[in-house]
């Protein structure tokens, strides 16, 4: 018995801490790497590198990061295999990129209803006079959800997220034809920005509508 | 020639299998192991219950083709049981929020906090867009609390068993180890993947000035911290520094927890008590993090684990003293 947990409680830490060494995991992705925040990322990183002597242009230091980034995902997952069940039924599953960059151009989630003619917004993220199901926007599980559709390689899920957005509107503003889900994308204000009172320049983006006519 | 007289010979040192397996077999009084157990259960009934309460139960964890808002399918229990419908998902809620009261009571031992295991995780891994790392880091506190097995003392079970609601009962430590071990886990493996230009040295520094900026996870409008911006920026060295190093951190427990044993590093670990200094910079980064920003109930679970920074022997200290001096 004794041997049996000394046994166990040597593999718990052998499988959790290799599981949580570092991985890009879904960051691997070359549609986010396409997103300004990121790509900003990789201009700060060719310039310090460039600081210690490694001269490298943003596209190959890309190609390097990823021929790099699935070489190492590939072992992983090869040492990772047999542990695979006691990570997903047993709850030790290890996954700890949190806020591992801020991220420079975000997305403020924007619902609007088309009525009388007229676009009205009636929800948008952290507004205290656009409140529409404020309760479950504002849920920290919603905020991971809506999070994650700001990003453009979430568009299935955008387009799904938008599609359960239209039939609580088709059910709350008998009045609106069509109702629109978008992000209001902005460059986060410097410090130096914000005591100058400079406002950032915001653009709609990732706009997706639906008629409502046809939920009723 | 006469015989020399028979020495003994030298007791052989344990090898560090031996060592490894007493280490392992070792016993410490329960109570550091049921306090983790209690703060485990109320953070869940939190996090449960706030679903339930802000009516997202249907939203986030029930089939589309019932008026849910994605296709799910869920786990091998959710398949098992029929799909994310209404009445599977619900069944789950209600089996966690029950799990997770009578674990905190201390009602039906190992059995019940793997179920409660079971259908927590089951629950919130199935939409994985409606979560984040403290879903993991539920589901590992979960597994602590199956493998304590924490209910012998400060428990119903206890009053029923023994007629004590706080009887002073030996239990396994090493669960409490593996504790302390995934809290230095998940802040020394997020540090290393802190490898953006904005956190990293060399860099400006800025991170938390531009992650407290961002509306996701805001609790209000933080343009005010704008002014404050060089002190973000100690703060962002400070953090970046604290999770890199945190794997350390065990390290300063065991020295705290092995006081007598030989070395100067311990001595002058215990001396600076950086064991405590290591908790202190967490727990300040929790309250921010719990004041400024929505994220669930990462910074309650995360201040869970820390119950189990200190020894069974210390928390019988601090408790028994609590009544006597208010």
């Amino acid at each position: 018995m004794r041997t049996a947990r000394a046994l166990f409680v040597a593999l718990h830490l052998f499988a959790v801490s290799f599981m949580a060494l570092p991985s890009p995991g879904s960051g691997l992705n070359r549609a986010a790497w396409s997103e300004p925040t990121v790509q900003g990322e990789f201009q700060s990183w060719t310039q310090i590198l460039g600081m210690v002597g490694i001269e490298l242009t943003v596209p190959e230091l890309e190609e390097h990061l990823w021929t790099l980034g699935h070489g190492y995902e590939s072992v992983r997952e090869w040492v990772l295999w047999p542990f695979m069940p006691y990570y997903r039924h047993l709850g030790t599953f290890q996954s700890w990129r949190m806020f591992v960059a801020p991220h420079r151009y975000p997305g403020r989630l924007q619902i609007r209803v088309h009525e009388d003619e007229q676009w009205r917004v009636v929800y948008e993220a952290r507004s205290d006079e656009h409140t529409w199901h404020r309760a479950w926007f504002d849920h920290d599980r919603m905020r991971a959800s809506v999070f994650r559709y700001s990003w453009k390689h979430y568009r299935n899920s955008r387009r799904r997220f938008t599609d359960w957005v239209a039939r609580q509107a088709a059910h709350d503003f008998p009045e609106a034809d069509r109702v629109e889900v978008s992000w209001m994308r902005y460059r986060t204000p410097s410090p130096q920005e914000v005591t100058r009172g400079a406002s950032p320049k915001v653009e709609r983006d990732l706009r997706n509508r639906r008629t409502l006519g046809e939920l009723r | 020639m006469t015989d020399a007289p028979a020495t003994p010979a030298p007791a052989e040192a344990p090898g560090w299998w031996e060592r490894w397996v007493a280490r392992c077999s070792a016993t410490e009084s329960a109570t550091s192991l049921a306090l983790f157990r209690i703060a485990v259960g109320l953070v869940t009934l939190f996090t449960m219950g706030s679903v339930v309460t802000t009516g997202l139960v249907d939203v986030l964890w029930v089939d589309v083709a019932y008026g849910g808002m994605l296709p799910l399918e869920g786990n091998w229990l959710v398949a098992g049981l029929g799909g994310a419908t209404p009445t599977v998902i619900w069944g789950l809620v209600g089996s966690s929020l029950l799990g997770s009261l009578l674990v905190t009571l201390g009602v039906g031992g190992r059995p019940v906090a793997l179920v409660t295991l079971l259908v927590t995780t089951s629950l919130v891994d199935i939409n994985g867009h409606a979560g984040g790392s403290y879903d993991e880091l539920l589901g590992n506190a979960w597994w602590l609390v199956v493998l304590a097995g924490g209910e012998r003392t400060l428990s119903l079970t206890a009053r029923w068993r023994t007629g004590q609601w706080w009887p002073q009962v030996p239990v396994v430590a090493f669960p409490r180890w593996l504790g302390i071990w995934q809290l230095c886990l998940m802040y020394g493996s997020t540090g290393l993947q802190k490898v953006s230009a904005y956190w990293v040295p060399g860099g400006d520094h800025s991170a938390l000035y531009y992650i407290m900026q961002q509306p996701t996870w805001q609790r209000g409008d933080m343009s005010w911290v704008a002014p404050l911006f060089p002190l973000t920026q100690v703060a962002t060295a400070v953090t970046w520094w604290w999770e890199v190093t945190a794997p350390l951190w065990i390290l300063f427990v065991w020295y705290a927890h092995t006081p007598d044993r030989p070395g100067r590093l311990r001595a002058w670990s215990n001396r600076l008590r950086l064991r405590w200094v290591y908790a202190g910079i967490g727990a300040a980064m929790h309250l921010i993090i719990f004041a400024t920003m929505e994220v669930g109930p990462f910074s309650p679970l995360s201040m869970a684990f820390y119950v189990l920074l200190a020894s069974p022997a210390e928390w019988e200290r601090w408790l028994r003293r609590a009544p006597s001096s208010s």
